[in-house]
C-alpha cells in the first residue's frame, strides 16, 4: 500500500511540500486541504495587485488543473477542526476524515486586530490573503484620505498601496522611525522620504487610541494616544500575525510562538510535521530557535519537510533568509535576523546607500541594505560560515565589500 | 548553476501581459537577484543564470522583463 500524505494549507509551504512529495514518492497518495478558496497563489505579489500595478491573472501559480495532472487531492473551503494524532487523522468542519501515514501542518496565521475601539469597523483593512487584496484595492479606490498603522515590513505595503492609488495617508508610528529595531535614524529617513514623495506622512510617537465610524459603522477617523484626530476612509492595519496554532492546543503538539519543529521540520509527533510561518524551528544558522516568514524561507521549509516525511533524518533545514521591499526607485533588502544581535554596524556608503549589519558574538546574525544590494551574497555567506568578523566589522562597511576582503585581513 | 554563453538583458518593460510568468525579487536564487539588481534598468548584459528565463518578468524597483540572447 502506498504512502498518505496529508498536507493542510496551501501556501507556499505547502504547496512546495506537495510537489516535492508527487517528485519523491511518486506512488504516494496526498491530499492538500485549506480553508481558502483558491488554489497557491503568489502571496509576494498580490500588494501589486492591491496597488493597481498587476493583473490578477499573473499572481495565480498553481491552476486547479494542476493538482488533477499531478495526482494530488485539493479541497479548497475546507477547515480542519480536529487533529487526532492517535489515530493519525484529520476531521474537518463538513465531517470528513482525512487518515494520514505522515501530516504536515502549513497553517500559518491570522493578521492581528489592534486592541482598540471600533477595531473592526468597515473600511479598515488587515492584509494577508488574495481576497484580502481585492478588497483592499476595491476600497482604496474609493478613498480620498488613510491611516495606516504598524510601522514594519507588512505596513509598508500599505503605504506603497495608497501612494500607488493617489490616496493621501497619515502612516502613524509607535516610535520614533520606521522598523525602529532594524533600523538606525538615518536609513530609516531615506525610507521616510520615499513615503512623503508618495504622498504618505510618517507622524512619529503616535499610534491609534481608537477608531471613530460613522452612523453606517464606517471608519471616519482614527485618534492616536496624544489626543491628534486624523481623519480617514480607509485605514491599513499591519502589526502582526497570530499563528494559528489553535488547531493543535488540544494535541500533544508543542509549541511556543508557533508550531516548535526540529532543523527536520519534525514536531514532537514523530509523523507530524509543520513548515512555513506557523513554524517556530531550530534554526542550525544562528544555533537557536528561529522564527521566518519569508517566501523563500516557507518554500525550502516545505520542501525540507516533505523530504523527511519520506525519509526522517535526509534533509536539514539551514537557510539565510531575506525580504526586500522593491516598492521604491531603490531597492531595500533585508537578511538574516537584523533586529537582534548585541552590537551593530552602519554606515551611508555613498549617496542614497545604506547598510547595516547585526552580531552577535562577533558573527553577523543580520542586517539591512538600502540602494545597494551587492553585498548580499557575502554577508549571507559570512552568516552560513559562521565567520567571526570580531575586529574587523568596519571592512563591513566598505564599497564592494567581499568575504576574501576579511579572509585577507584575516591571514595578515 | 546553468552554465552557457547566452546573456541576458533586463529591462523595463510598461504593461504586463496577462500571459507573462511575473515573479518577485524574493523568489529568485541569490545569483539571478544579483543579476538583477546589477543590469535592471542598465544598458549592459550580464551572463544567464539558471533561475532566469526569457520573457520572465520581475517585480524589482520597476518591472523589469528578462531577455536573452
Amino acid at each position: 500500500m502506498s504512502d498518505s500524505y496529508v498536507i493542510v494549507g496551501d501556501g507556499i509551504a505547502g504547496a512546495s511540500a506537495a510537489e516535492t512529495l508527487r517528485e519523491e514518492a511518486p506512488d504516494a497518495e496526498i491530499t492538500v486541504l485549506t480553508d481558502e478558496g483558491e488554489s497557491l497563489y503568489n502571496r509576494i505579489l498580490i500588494k501589486e495587485y492591491a496597488k493597481g500595478k498587476l493583473p490578477e491573472a499573473p499572481i495565480s501559480i498553481h491552476q486547479e488543473s494542476w493538482y488533477d495532472d499531478h495526482d494530488v487531492d485539493l479541497r479548497l473551503n475546507t477547515v480542519v477542526v480536529d487533529i487526532d494524532v492517535e489515530n493519525d487523522a484529520v476531521h474537518t468542519h463538513e465531517g470528513e476524515t482525512f487518515e494520514y501515514d505522515s501530516l504536515l501542518l502549513a497553517v500559518g496565521g491570522t493578521p492581528q486586530q489592534l486592541p482598540v475601539e471600533n477595531a473592526d469597523a468597515d473600511g479598515i483593512h488587515h492584509f494577508w490573503t488574495f481576497q484580502d487584496a481585492r478588497n483592499i484595492k476595491e476600497s482604496v479606490e474609493d478613498a480620498e484620505r488613510a491611516v495606516i498603522v504598524g510601522a514594519g515590513l507588512l505596513g509598508i505595503d500599505f503605504a506603497a498601496i495608497c501612494g500607488a492609488q493617489d490616496v493621501e495617508a497619515k502612516y502613524l508610528m509607535r516610535g520614533d522611525a520606521w522598523w525602529r529595531y532594524a533600523l538606525s535614524t538615518e536609513g530609516a529617513e531615506i525610507m521616510h522620504d520615499a513615503m512623503r514623495e508618495r504622498g504618505v506622512e510618517p507622524v512619529f510617537d503616535s499610534g491609534v487610541d481608537h477608531f471613530e465610524v460613522d452612523s453606517e459603522g464606517h471608519v471616519e477617523a482614527a485618534v492616536d494616544p496624544n489626543g491628534e484626530r486624523y481623519e480617514c476612509d480607509f485605514a491599513g492595519v499591519a502589526i502582526g500575525l497570530n499563528f494559528n496554532t489553535e488547531l493543535v492546543e488540544p494535541t500533544p503538539i508543542e509549541t511556543e510562538n508557533g508550531i516548535v519543529v526540529d532543523e527536520y521540520m519534525r514536531t514532537n509527533v514523530d509523523n507530524v510535521f509543520a513548515a512555513g510561518d506557523i513554524t517556530t524551528f531550530n534554526d542550525l544558522v544562528l544555533g537557536e530557535q528561529g522564527k521566518n516568514g519569508s517566501w523563500g524561507s516557507a518554500k525550502e521549509q516545505g520542501t525540507v519537510a516533505a523530504r523527511n516525511m519520506i525519509e526522517y533524518g535526509s534533509d536539514a533545514f539551514e537557510w539565510v533568509s531575506s525580504y526586500s521591499i522593491t516598492h521604491f526607485d531603490f531597492p531595500f533588502l533585508s537578511f538574516g535576523h537584523p533586529t537582534i544581535g548585541d552590537e551593530s554596524v552602519e554606515a551611508m556608503t555613498d549617496e542614497g546607500e545604506w547598510r547595516r549589519v547585526a552580531l552577535k558574538d562577533g558573527k553577523v546574525v543580520g542586517g539591512v541594505l538600502i540602494g545597494d544590494l551587492s553585498p548580499q551574497s557575502a554577508f549571507k555567506q559570512l552568516m552560513r560560515e559562521g565567520r567571526d568578523v570580531s575586529g574587523q566589522t568596519d571592512l563591513l562597511m566598505e564599497p564592494g565589500f567581499a568575504v576574501d576582503d576579511l579572509a585577507a585581513t584575516t591571514e595578515q | 548553476m546553468r552554465e552557457t554563453d547566452r546573456r541576458i538583458r533586463v529591462r523595463r518593460v510598461g504593461l504586463i501581459p496577462d500571459d507573462a510568468r511575473v515573479r518577485h525579487f524574493d523568489e529568485l536564487d541569490e545569483d539571478a537577484q544579483a543579476a538583477v539588481s546589477e543590469l535592471a534598468g542598465r544598458p549592459r548584459t550580464g551572463r544567464e543564470t539558471g533561475d532566469l528565463d526569457d520573457g520572465d518578468v520581475v517585480k524589482f524597483t520597476d518591472y523589469y522583463q528578462i531577455r536573452t540572447r
